[in-house]
Parts: C-alpha cells; sequence; structure tokens
C-alpha cells in the first residue's frame, strides 16, 4: 500500500492499513507456508487458473474501461500489460495499490458500475495469491561498482593505506538505494587517488624499496630480470588481488601495455611498473565486481562463479575485498557449496571487519545513522556533544554486533537485558554512578524499561525532533522499521486547525494536541495506530532520559491500547507486546537485509525467497546467524538474470 | 587476446591519441566579433535549487507594474539589481502521478529533467537526461570542465517514498537516463578540480603527461571486457567507458588551455580576455560551519569557474529535500516539517525566512556576477542563472506554480526587469527556452516541453 491511496481517498483508504495492523498487531501471524519447489509449482498453476477464471474478468468488467493501452490512461494506471504479464514484478505494486483502492471502495468510482461485496472480496482476498504467479527468478544483478566506503577499505587491504585516502569520492547511499553508477567526476578522483597511492607506498629515489613495494612488485630487478616477461608476472599477480580473481592473458596485455608505455616514454623498470599499477587501479575490473568467466550466450539466468560470490559475500559481511581463504575457496571452485559457504558466513562474521555490516546495514535500519549530523536543541540538551552522539552510535553497533556474533534470537533486538555504555551515555540511563571512564563495556540492565532497540537513546533520539519528542515519528519507526508495516505519508493537505482551535490548542499537553488526530476521520485511521505505540515510550525524553513529567510539567501518560485489544501501560509492557510479534519481526529483518545484500528493493519471486528463509529461520529459533546464511545462501543471492526478460517496446507500454 | 590483436589496438590507439587533440578547439573558444577586434564572451548557463517550495504570498509579485517598485518580501535581496532579474508565474512542473507519494524524491529529480522516472524501472535511476547536461554536451568541449555540479549537503538521503530509488531524492543532474551526475559539497576539492591542482598540500602540478596515453591503453582492455559480457552488464561499462572518454577530453583541454596560456604569455597571441575585464575573484574558504559563508564560498566558485571560462555550465543544489535546517535563523526545526505549515503564522514566518535566506545566497552570487567587468559589460550580462523550487506550496505539495527567478541576461536574449504573471508553460517549456537563450542547439525538447516560451525573450 502506498502513501497515494490515501491522497486520492483520504475518508476510506487508510482502513486497508488499519485492517493490516490489526492483523498483524492482534494475531500472530499463521506459520509461513513451506514453499518447495514442486509446491510452488502447484500454486503457481493454481493461481494462475484463479487469475484467468476469477481476476482477469473483474479487471474486464470494472477496471479496463479507463485503464487501458490508450494515451492518456486514467491516473497513469494501466491493466493491459498487467492483464498480459499479471506475475511480471513491474506490475507488483500496481496489483497492491489497485487492491488496496477497491477495498477501500475508492474504485471502481461513483457512478461506474460496482461489484457485489463477495466479488470485491474475492479481488481483495487474490493479493496473497499473486506472488504465486511470479517465475522463479534471482533479479536482475549487473556488474556493481565498488561503493566509496569498499573502494577505500579495498586500497586499505592491497595497500596498506588509510580508507580515508577515498574521500574526495562523492558521498553515497549503501544497500537498496545505492547508485550503481559512474561519472568523470569519480573518475577524475580514481585517477587522482591512484597518483596518491603511489605516493604513498613507492620509496624516495635512491632509498630501499618499501615493503608494501617488494610485496606488489618483488625484489629490485637488476638489468638482466627487467624484462617484459617478469612485468607480466607482476602484472599476473596484482591483477589476481586487485580484479578478485585470476586475469585473463588479454587482460594482461593491457598492463603490459602500460608497463611497455612507461618504457617507451624513458621511464625505468620500477617506474613503468607503478605505472601499471595505475592502469590496475583505473580499470574496470578493479574498479567493479566482473564475472570471472565468460558466459555462454543465450542464458538468462546463470550462478553467481565462485569469485564473484567471493566478492558479494565479503564486499556484503566485511565491505572489502575477500581475503585469501575465500580467495582460495574461490580458485579451487568449490565456494559456492552450501556447507563451505555457510562456514564462511560464520568466519566473516565472527571477524572485526564484519563491523562493516552494521555501519552499512545496522546503522541505517536502526535510524542512527544520521545521528552525527542531526541537529538538536543546544539549549535544551546541550549534552548532545560528538562525544555522546559517537556513543550512542557505537552503543547499537555493539549491541547488534553481540547479537550476531553471539548467534542470538532475532528477537533480542527487541527484549534484550543488557547494553554497552560508557560513562557519558550511563548518564541518560542514570548509570553514571556504577559505568565510568570513556571505554564502553558491557552492562547487564534491571530496569525492564530498557533493554533492546526501544529503550535504546541513540533510536529514541533519532526519531525525535530538534527539542522534543515525535510519538508519530516513534510510531512509524517501530511500525516500519521494526515490525515491516507501510505507513503512508500523511496526506500534504491536513485541513487547518480555525483560529479559535488554536487558541484551545496551545492550552492542551502535547498528547492531547496529537490524540486531536483521532477526532478527525481523515488522520484517524493511522493515527489510531501509531500514537499508542509513540506515546507508550513517552517516558523516554527527546534524547533518551528517562521521565516521569514533560517539559511543561505534565505527568507522562504512556498507557494505551492497541487496535487489537492489547493494552500496556509503558516501554516495559509495549516492549512484551512487540516481542511477541517474533515472526514479523524476523521476517522484517530478513526482508531489509535481503534487500541490502542485493542491492535492490524486493519483488515479485522475492516474496517466495523470503518465505523459504522463514521457514529456515523458525526452525532455528530465529538466530542470527541463521537468517543471515540463509539470506547469502539464498537463491537470488548466488544467481543472477543476466537478460532483461521484456523488449523496451513493451516496456514502453506498461509505462 | 592474441599478441597480434594487441599490435593492432596499439596501432588503434595512436590513432585515438591524435584525434583527440581537439582540432576544433580555435573554433570553439570565444567567438572573434565581426570587426575582428573584440572577443563576445559566451554564454553560461547557472541553476540554483531550493526544495519545498514558498510561502506564496510572500513569493509572487503582485502584478507586473508594482514588481520593480514594490516587489514582494522574498525578492527583498534581490531588490538593488531587480532590473537584472525576471519572473513568472504559471510554469507547472511535471504531474506526477502515479507516484503520487513521492513528493519530495520527485521534486529535485523532475527539477531540470522535466520528467518522471520509468515506473517499472522505479528501484534503479531510470529518467532523462537532464538540461544541464544537454548543455554540457554541446558546449562543455570549449573548457576544461564540461559542466560543474555543486551541492550543500551530501546526497546520500536515504528515505523510499513509492519504491522509488533513493538516489532520485538528491540528484538532479543525469548525464544518461541512467547515469547520476554527483555533486561535490568540499570548496577545497572544488577549487582543486577548477585548477587542476593535487592534494591537499595546495601544489599545483602539471597533468601527468602519461595519463592520457594510459587511459587510451586501460579504455581499449575495458572494450575487450565489455564484448565478454552480457548486454545488461554492457550497458554499466558503458558509463564507464563514456566517463574515461570524458576525463581524457578534459586532460586534451587543460593541455590545450597550458598551451594556449603559453603563448598568450609570450605574446605571440592575442588574449581574449578584454583589458578591462575584471581580475579572477578571490576564494577564502570559512573556517566555520556557517551556513551562508558556506554557501557564499560555493557562489564564489561557481562564479570564478564562470569568469575564468573553466565551465560554462554549473548547477547548484543549494539545500537538499528533507534534513536540512537553519539554526543560523535563530531556530533549529527542519525545513521539511516547517512547510507542512497548515498556515499557523509561526511556521509560515519561519518558511518565509527560509526562502528569503536562500534567495539571499542567491542574491550574494548575481550581484557579485554583476560587479565583474566582461567585454562590454559584466560577467551577469552573459549569464543565465536560474533560480528555484520543485514545489510551489510545500504544505500541499503543489506544483501548478513552480516558482522561478531568472537573473541575468544571457548575451542579450533574455528580456529581464520584468514578472510575467500570466506565463502558460511548463518546466520542460521553460527549460528548453533557457538553453534555446544560451544558444545551445537542441535537438529535441527537455521532458514535457511542447514550446518556448516567447515572453522571455529579449
Amino acid at each position: 500500500m502506498t502513501p497515494s491511496n490515501l491522497i486520492r481517498g483520504v475518508s476510506k483508504a487508510p482502513v486497508f492499513l488499519a485492517l493490516s495492523l490489526i492483523l498483524c498487531l492482534a494475531s500472530p501471524c499463521e506459520a509461513r507456508a513451506d514453499t518447495g519447489g514442486a509446491r510452488h509449482e502447484a500454486l503457481k498453476a493454481d493461481s494462475e487458473a484463479f487469475f484467468s477464471d476469477r481476476v482477469t474478468p473483474f479487471i474486464n468488467d470494472y477496471c479496463i474501461q479507463c485503464h487501458q493501452n490508450r494515451r492518456p490512461t486514467q491516473a497513469g494506471v494501466n491493466f493491459s500489460p498487467a492483464l498480459k504479464a499479471p506475475g511480471h514484478a513491474a506490475f507488483h505494486d500496481q496489483w497492491k495499490r489497485a487492491v488496496a483502492r477497491v477495498q477501500a471502495h475508492d474504485m471502481p468510482p461513483e457512478g461506474a458500475p460496482q461489484p457485489s461485496d463477495a466479488d470485491r472480496q474475492m479481488f481483495v482476498d487474490w493479493i496473497e495469491k499473486l506472488k504465486y504467479l511470479s517465475e522463479k527468478d534471482p533479479g536482475r544483478f549487473v556488474i556493481r561498482r565498488l561503493t566509496k566506503t569498499e573502494y577505500g577499505n579495498t586500497l586499505h587491504d592491497l595497500f596498506g593505506v588509510e580508507p580515508s585516502i577515498a574521500d574526495g569520492l562523492p558521498d553515497e547511499v549503501s544497500g537498496e538505494g545505492y547508485l550503481n553508477s559512474l561519472s568523470p567526476l569519480q573518475l577524475e578522483q580514481y585517477l587522482t587517488i591512484a597518483d596518491r597511492v603511489l605516493d604513498r607506498i613507492v620509496a624516495p629515489e635512491d632509498a630501499r624499496p618499501t615493503d608494501v613495494q617488494k610485496r606488489l612488485f618483488g625484489e629490485p630487478a637488476t638489468p638482466e630480470t627487467a624484462s617484459p616477461e617478469a612485468a607480466r608476472e607482476v602484472a599476473r599477480s596484482l591483477a589476481r588481488k586487485a580484479y578478485r580473481r585470476p586475469p585473463t592473458e588479454a587482460e594482461l596485455d593491457v598492463l603490459v601495455a602500460a608497463f611497455e608505455l612507461g618504457r617507451q616514454n624513458d621511464l625505468d623498470y620500477e617506474q613503468s611498473l607503478h605505472l601499471m599499477l595505475k592502469a590496475v587501479l583505473v580499470s574496470p575490473q578493479f574498479l567493479f565486481v566482473t564475472p570471472a568467466v565468460e558466459l555462454e550466450s543465450g542464458a538468462d539466468i546463470v550462478p553467481l562463479d565462485d569469485h564473484q560470490l567471493a566478492s558479494r559475500l565479503s564486499y556484503l559481511l566485511w565491505a572489502t575485498m575477500p581475503d585469501d581463504e575465500l580467495m582460495a575457496l574461490a580458485d579451487g571452485g568449490t565456494l559456492h557449496e552450501p556447507e563451505i559457504l555457510e562456514a564462511q558466513v560464520k568466519r566473516l562474521l565472527q571477524d572485526r571487519r564484519s563491523r562493516a555490516l552494521f555501519d552499512g546495514f545496522g546503522a541505517q535500519w536502526l535510524g542512527v545513522g544520521g545521528l552525527e549530523s542531526q541537529v538538536f536543541d543546544p539549549a535544551v540538551f546541550p549534552q548532545m556533544t560528538a562525544e555522546m552522539r559517537e556513543a550512542m552510535y557505537d552503543e547499537a553497533r555493539l549491541f547488534f554486533e553481540s547479537l550476531v556474533r553471539e548467534n542470538r534470537s532475532v528477537v533480542n533486538f527487541v527484549d534484550g537485558d543488557y547494553t554497552y555504555l560508557n560513562e557519558p551515555l550511563a548518564s541518560i540511563y542514570g548509570l553514571e554512578e556504577t559505568v565510568t571512564g570513556p571505554e564502553m563495556r558491557k552492562v547487564r540492565l534491571s530496569d525492564g524499561n530498557r533493554g533492546g532497540v526501544l529503550g535504546m537513546p541513540g533510536v529514541l533520539a533519532a526519531t525525535s525532533f530538534p527539542n522534543r519528542t515525535s510519538a508519530v515519528k516513534r510510531g512509524v519507526w517501530v511500525l516500519e522499521q521494526l515490525l515491516g508495516d507501510h505507513v503512508p505519508a500523511a496526506p500534504p493537505s491536513v485541513p487547518a486547525l480555525d483560529e479559535q482551535d488554536r487558541e484551545t490548542v496551545a492550552n492542551l499537553t502535547l498528547r492531547e494536541r496529537t490524540e486531536l488526530h483521532r477526532t478527525n476521520p481523515v488522520c484517524a485511521n493511522c493515527h489510531e495506530i501509531l500514537d499508542p505505540i509513540g506515546f507508550g515510550l513517552e517516558n523516554f525524553d527527546a534524547i533518551g532520559q528517562w521521565r516521569d513529567q514533560d517539559a511543561n510539567g505534565e505527568a507522562i501518560d504512556a498507557a494505551g491500547e492497541l487496535p487489537g485489544g492489547e493494552r500496556f501501560s509503558g516501554p516495559k509492557d509495549l516492549k512484551a507486546i512487540i516481542a511477541g510479534r517474533i515472526d514479523d519481526l524476523a521476517r522484517n529483518f530478513a526482508e531489509k537485509l535481503l534487500a541490502y545484500a542485493l542491492g535492490r528493493r524486493l519483488e515479485g519471486y522475492d516474496e517466495i525467497v523470503v518465505d523459504e528463509l522463514m521457514h529456515e529461520i523458525a526452525g532455528d529459533g530465529y538466530r542470527m546467524q541463521t537468517l543471515i546464511n540463509a539470506v547469502v545462501t539464498s537463491y537470488p543471492f548466488t544467481h543472477r538474470r543476466i537478460q532483461d526478460e521484456r523488449s523496451s517496446d513493451e516496456q514502453k507500454s506498461a509505462d | 587476446m592474441s599478441r597480434r590483436a594487441l599490435i593492432d589496438r596499439r596501432a588503434c590507439l595512436k590513432g585515438l591519441g591524435v584525434s583527440l587533440g581537439l582540432p576544433l578547439m580555435d573554433a570553439m573558444g570565444w567567438a572573434d566579433t565581426a570587426d575582428g577586434k573584440a572577443y563576445k564572451p559566451p554564454v553560461r548557463l547557472g541553476f540554483m535549487y531550493m526544495p519545498h517550495g514558498v510561502i506564496m504570498d510572500h513569493f509572487w509579485p503582485a502584478d507586473a507594474e508594482s514588481f520593480l517598485s514594490s516587489p514582494p518580501t522574498a525578492f527583498e535581496p534581490l531588490r538593488p539589481m531587480l532590473d537584472q532579474c525576471l519572473t513568472m508565474k504559471g510554469i507547472s512542473g511535471v504531474p506526477i502521478a502515479p507516484f503520487n507519494g513521492a513528493p519530495h524524491a520527485l521534486e529535485l529529480s523532475t527539477w531540470l529533467t522535466a520528467t518522471l522516472p520509468a515506473a517499472d524501472k522505479r528501484s534503479e535511476i531510470n529518467i532523462a537526461i537532464s538540461a544541464d547536461q544537454v548543455a554540457a554536451n554541446h558546449v562543455g568541449a570549449f573548457t576544461t570542465l564540461p559542466s560543474l555540479e555543486l551541492a550543500t549537503m551530501p546526497q546520500n538521503w536515504k528515505e523510499n517514498q513509492e519504491g522509488l530509488n533513493e538516489g532520485y531524492y538528491s540528484h538532479c543532474s543525469y548525464r544518461s537516463p541512467t547515469q547520476v551526475v554527483p555533486a561535490e559539497t568540499n570548496p577545497r576539492n572544488v577549487l582543486n578540480r577548477l585548477f587542476h591542482k593535487q592534494d591537499q598540500s595546495g601544489d599545483t602540478t602539471q597533468v601527468n603527461a602519461l595519463d592520457r596515453s594510459l587511459l587510451d591503453i586501460v579504455l581499449g582492455g575495458a572494450r575487450d571486457l565489455r564484448q565478454t559480457l552480457p548486454t545488461t552488464d554492457q550497458r554499466k561499462l558503458d558509463e564507464y567507458l563514456d566517463s574515461v572518454r570524458s576525463v581524457e577530453r578534459r586532460i586534451a583541454a587543460i593541455e590545450y588551455r597550458q598551451k594556449e596560456a603559453a603563448l598568450e604569455k609570450a605574446g605571440v597571441r592575442a588574449s581574449k580576455r578584454h583589458a578591462t575585464d575584471s581580475p579572477p575573484i578571490e576564494i577564502k574558504i570559512p573556517e566555520g560551519d556557517k551556513r551562508s559563508e558556506y554557501m557564499q564560498v560555493m557562489c564564489d566558485l561557481n562564479v570564478l569557474a564562470f569568469q575564468t571560462d573553466t565551465t560554462r555550465v554549473c548547477t547548484y543544489i543549494g539545500s537538499r529535500p528533507n534534513g536540512a535546517s537553519y539554526p543560523e535563523l535563530g531556530f533549529n526545526d527542519q525545513h521539511h516539517s516547517q512547510t507542512h505549515h497548515r498556515n499557523d503564522p509561526k511556521m509560515v514566518e519561519k518558511v518565509a525566512k527560509i526562502t528569503e535566506f536562500n534567495i539571499a545566497q542567491f542574491a550574494y552570487m548575481v550581484k557579485k556576477m554583476h560587479s565583474l567587468r566582461e567585454a562590454d559589460g559584466t560577467l551577469l550580462d552573459n549569464c543565465i542563472m536560474m533560480w528555484g523550487s520543485g514545489l510551489e506550496d510545500g504544505n500541499e505539495h503543489t506544483r501548478e506554480n513552480l516558482p522561478f527567478i531568472v537573473a541575468g541576461r544571457g548575451g542579450g536574449s533574455i528580456n529581464t526587469g520584468r514578472f510575467l504573471p500570466d506565463t502558460k508553460g511548463n518546466q520542460g517549456d521553460l527549460l528548453t527556452t533557457l538553453l534555446v537563450c544560451a544558444g545551445i542547439p537542441i535537438d529535441r525538447p527537455i521532458g514535457i516541453a511542447t514550446k518556448q516560451i516567447e515572453a522571455i525573450k529579449a
């Protein structure tokens, strides 16, 4: 469901959100279906029959008149291509929006023929079967440019230079929104940074070569050993490391040509090798993760080769190049074997470098990635110094890492009873008496309101305004980031309160004011769910300090009731209710991690992949390593589609 | 690849090197006037952006007649030079259906493309080449930088609207439908890049003499690689090939400029600059983190880049949608949250202040341009500087009358000093018209454009 439904049909559409949330909050979701290959085929056939017998006539009777293959289509919605390929990922959103509109009685519009209630319900229920129409498809995966972080770390691993050598590159978003794009600006920077790397690792003239030089280029050459053949062998070893796969002979020809360019221009042997290294560092094989083997033409879907898999895995968990052990397994052609892959996942996660998974994924997921630059009113919260923000970030990081390394259940994100603090951060908890000094250390928490991300200052601060809390932001955060529900944006034109109202409003508490949402039917449907959750966390101020009164001296009222009837009296109860939704917590985490790992939004067949993952994860107590391993061994992570399955003409008509 | 193939390619590479000598360079510089004495400066195009729209009462002039004498408050910062400015009401934005829930993701990405992202590839970047890059394609070869892209904040805002790629949120420049042009946020890096200095030490180093030949070799290898890849990968690699070629051209242009400068210095050749032209402005990089100072140094860099003809196209994302606040104005609220003001006077006032602040930075830039002599007039006379936003009213996300201010006469192509209250057109029409005024020979309109807006022209 998307916000657009709300903007158009504000009075009715939110019902869909409310219903779906009630379903999720009120009853533990039923166990995910076991969908093995044969079972999937059966479901697919069943779903196809249902689509042509029931859904197609429904669309033809009630929708197609306005939404078909001609310009202009109403609201840009066109069912003609979607009817031909209903399971195509490109149409999933369209179907979901259509169902939401029909369910809200927003469509068909007044005056148009209306379906019976039974038909309407049939169409709404059908959306659960939509996923079975998808072809088995790992999704498109094109050669990927290293991110700024990955590029800096890779230079570090290759040459021992600081990753900050890459600071001049533009900042970029990681994961799902990653822009796999390259511009002249970046290429210019790559060239400059290559020069800088050489400056760092090459000893001054007449000085002894550095260790890095010796490692990369071998012992200083003598007139006898300084041959193009020797340069070729240096190229071979350089390229194998930097390209993260064995180079082809053609690729070595190119590097030797760079070497010879130096020789022709009166550079000596060593200098010409440096020029060759520069060529390596601006080559696409270094800057992108490229396949090691040429593919047979005509294939649509192929498994990743072992070197590509090694890179994909290493960049996911470490944000840097594969190490020797991964490379050896890739060379041996065994990395893709499930038990070997699993052992490598475990090994990589135990390594210090796996903090990259938090920096790249966890921090964005929890929302603490922006804490460093978030604005807090210095008059209200003078404590929010750079050190405090860093401690808050590190608390979230260490907690995340402990769940991963100790292979704990995903539910511990909500009900964990320990955290990591230093003295400044402990003052937020009121524990500054017991925790002293600047180092972060593990602290057991006895207060049931604390522990887990819901009582964590970094998360609470990230979901606040500069000078006060926001029940709405916190409510949205819990639903979207923890439980995986989509909350539509507020309609832009919320009716203004008239002047008289405004005076009344000024005398209300924040809670009373926010509750006005619920007296207005336009707002009520969403806020009935959001606000109680947010208010359940009101005892935590905008930087996560416990309080019994708000800034105006009013007592905090953190009690509430969720639409399913579950009641709570404060953060501790709310935590318990949310921890009870373990299946939703785990599914949401798996979906977000899979999307991050794939660098794209989940769609189409991915839903079935997640169903299968969930089966595996639930079977092992929702443990973090099992979950991460399930993502890494999943079909879309280990395979890729290398053709666009539709021609561009068809895409045009689908617009 | 066999040895023989390598030799073949080397022969081919040699040829490439020659062809990169930019034989048209002489013809591409500032053109001689008819009497053969003075050079006529080229027209430069600048774009500066503010998100979230304006307070309409605060921005729109009452009528055409009073625009110069009693302009609305938003124009106060431009007051001494309103005769150099043009504003128009009635420029509509691209309708954003079916992405109704993505008003902010589309503010910036549609701003210079006048195009919606492809609905069926929404999670990737798939939009259209932007107007600034269309211009750069035509005039970029004349300068050492084809175009310059600046931003106040890093372009890494993470927020998903309607499943659109998050890159749409903070990027306005697209080199091709799938290729984003990132902006620079560090003024020192920009300065180094403009004058090809390396490293923080500030040493001016000669461009590495072998870089171009080296890139030729690498390019050949990349073409070999391309042949082994499936078509989807090939398209991605094409961005790399395009970028390498662009950097090669840039190096060639720098070398050409250096030769030209040497000839001028030796008195062999007349300078294209007039004796009366103002000397290049000085850049002072601020120590603190005051937003106004930061934005002004970025504006200075834009001015300097135009003044020295280092580039003729510049885009400056003065602020990005969401995540921005203005502590300098005495409040910490976020711009976005205040724009949903529901007519609350306090919030309205804050949005008005933020808008005025942004226009003041634009005013700072165009005033500076106006203070610099160039040929028979000022630098601004030869520029088209467009300021604008991607919404009209942030409260309701309307896009029917996008706010735009154009400063500069575009080498005599634009009739300034006016408010056009009843312009009929869309943002594509406006961009198309401005490009035409800048002398860009465009072969197709920008985005949804259907016509030029003749009323703008002189």
